[in-house]
């Protein structure tokens, strides 16, 4: 049985360390992005932006595993994936939390309008007759979709590279040793990742199903497909939460999931 | 769960790491422990395990794929070929001259003479024949 504790301790510490910098520097950026950020944009940038530096965290842990050194080196003749380390139904739960988020900035970036002061994409508008028309805002329209798909995307590429490292990094020691040891190390590391990709993608995506749920049933003169999509909505909503806490979970305490998969 | 094979490189050998590393790459696939259509590790993953350079690692997977032990695929990685039977005693044949070398030159820098050199090989058959 894999025995953590093989790997070598000043390469648990400093992967530990490493991931914990990135959690703690994710709450700071995401605190001062909240109180600095104008319109909500802050507020709505805050999650995305904690989810980037628990992934630069964890990709520095990474990085900081040295090659190794001695005259003597083993190898041990196997391909590693990345779907060797991935936990299977968080991952999945990300990748349909990140599908929904792009389907509905998509919807509400279509619709949206601009605001009294101009601002594009700030406001929803409906015509309902000739003369009388009606309006909510804030929408998640372009003004809050762009910047939010932009560090969502930077998020997601950061995920993508901090994995490959997961993958590449050299083994800290003799394979015949330390190969399961090492492969629960690299497990958790894996596991934060999918975690911080929960966090960036599933906050941005219950507040904007709150917006737009909010905007859709403000809105008098609303068609019936709206009162349906908000209600939808609504309804997605606790699973969206299911996925945020599963993720935070994950990044918190990464040990508890891998440990169980090992121990399998 | 069957042990995984093991390369082994040594910096300070007189054969250079990435001829250490096809030599027993070739003798995996000859014997038969890696099979055909296996594949081999990506070269920056087999180069960042053993701390050698992507370059050397390169070489080794080039000359393997020159003698038709191994092929790359773009997108489908490198992997073991399957070797026509004459083919495959060719490379048995070349290995134990190969080892028959690497013994000979570590025999002699120990500074024993020729004949205690082919005396220990005879022993050494000898002593591993199968019995009847």
């Amino acid at each position: 049985m894999a025995v953590f504790e093989d790997v070598p301790a000043a390469i648990r510490r400093r992967t530990v360390t490493w991931r914990w910098s990135g959690v703690v520097a994710g709450v700071v950026a995401a605190v001062a992005a909240t109180l600095t950020g104008a319109l909500g944009r802050g507020l709505l940038l805050a999650a995305p932006l904690f989810g980037l530096f628990v992934l630069a965290g964890v990709l520095a842990g990474e990085l900081s595993v040295p090659s190794p050194a001695g005259r003597t080196r083993r190898a041990a003749v196997a391909v590693r994936r990345a779907t060797d380390y991935l936990p299977r139904g968080l991952t999945s739960a990300v990748a349909l939390a990140a599908a929904g988020l792009v389907a509905l900035l998509s919807m509400t970036t279509a619709m949206g309008s601009a605001d009294d002061l101009g601002r594009a994409g700030r406001f929803l508008v409906r015509q309902c007759s000739a003369a009388l028309t009606e309006g909510h805002g804030a929408w998640a329209g372009s003004f809050y979709s762009v910047p939010l798909g932009v560090v969502v995307v930077v998020g997601l590429a950061g995920a993508a590279i901090a994995l490959r490292q997961v993958v590449r990094r050299p083994r800290p020691g003799d394979p015949a040793d330390l190969t399961a040891a090492d492969d629960q190390l690299r497990r958790r590391a894996a596991r934060t990742i999918i975690g911080a990709c929960g966090v960036l993608v599933a906050v941005p995506l219950i507040a904007t199903s709150l917006v737009t749920a909010a905007g859709f049933l403000s809105i008098g003169c609303r068609p019936a497909w709206w009162t349906a999509a908000a209600w939808l909505l609504v309804a997605l909503l606790p699973g969206w939460t299911t996925v945020l806490a599963w993720s935070g979970l994950a990044v918190l305490a990464p040990q508890r999931q891998a440990s169980a998969h090992a121990g399998a | 769960m069957t042990a995984l094979p093991l390369l082994t490189v040594v910096t300070d050998d007189v054969i250079p790491p990435y001829e250490q590393l096809r030599r027993q790459l070739a003798y995996l696939i000859s014997s038969g422990a890696l099979s055909a259509g296996q594949r081999l590790p990506p070269l920056r993953q087999l180069a960042g395990d053993l701390g050698l350079a992507v370059g050397t690692v390169a070489r080794t997977y080039r000359e393997l794929e020159a003698e038709g032990l191994i092929a790359s695929r773009r997108g489908g990685g490198t992997r073991v070929t399957s070797l026509p039977a004459g083919l495959a005693d060719e490379h048995r044949h070349r290995q134990v001259a190969e080892h028959a070398v690497d013994y000979v030159l570590k025999a002699r820098r120990l500074g024993v003479s020729d004949d205690a050199i082919i005396d220990a090989v005879t022993r050494a058959v000898g002593e591993s024949s199968p019995r009847t």
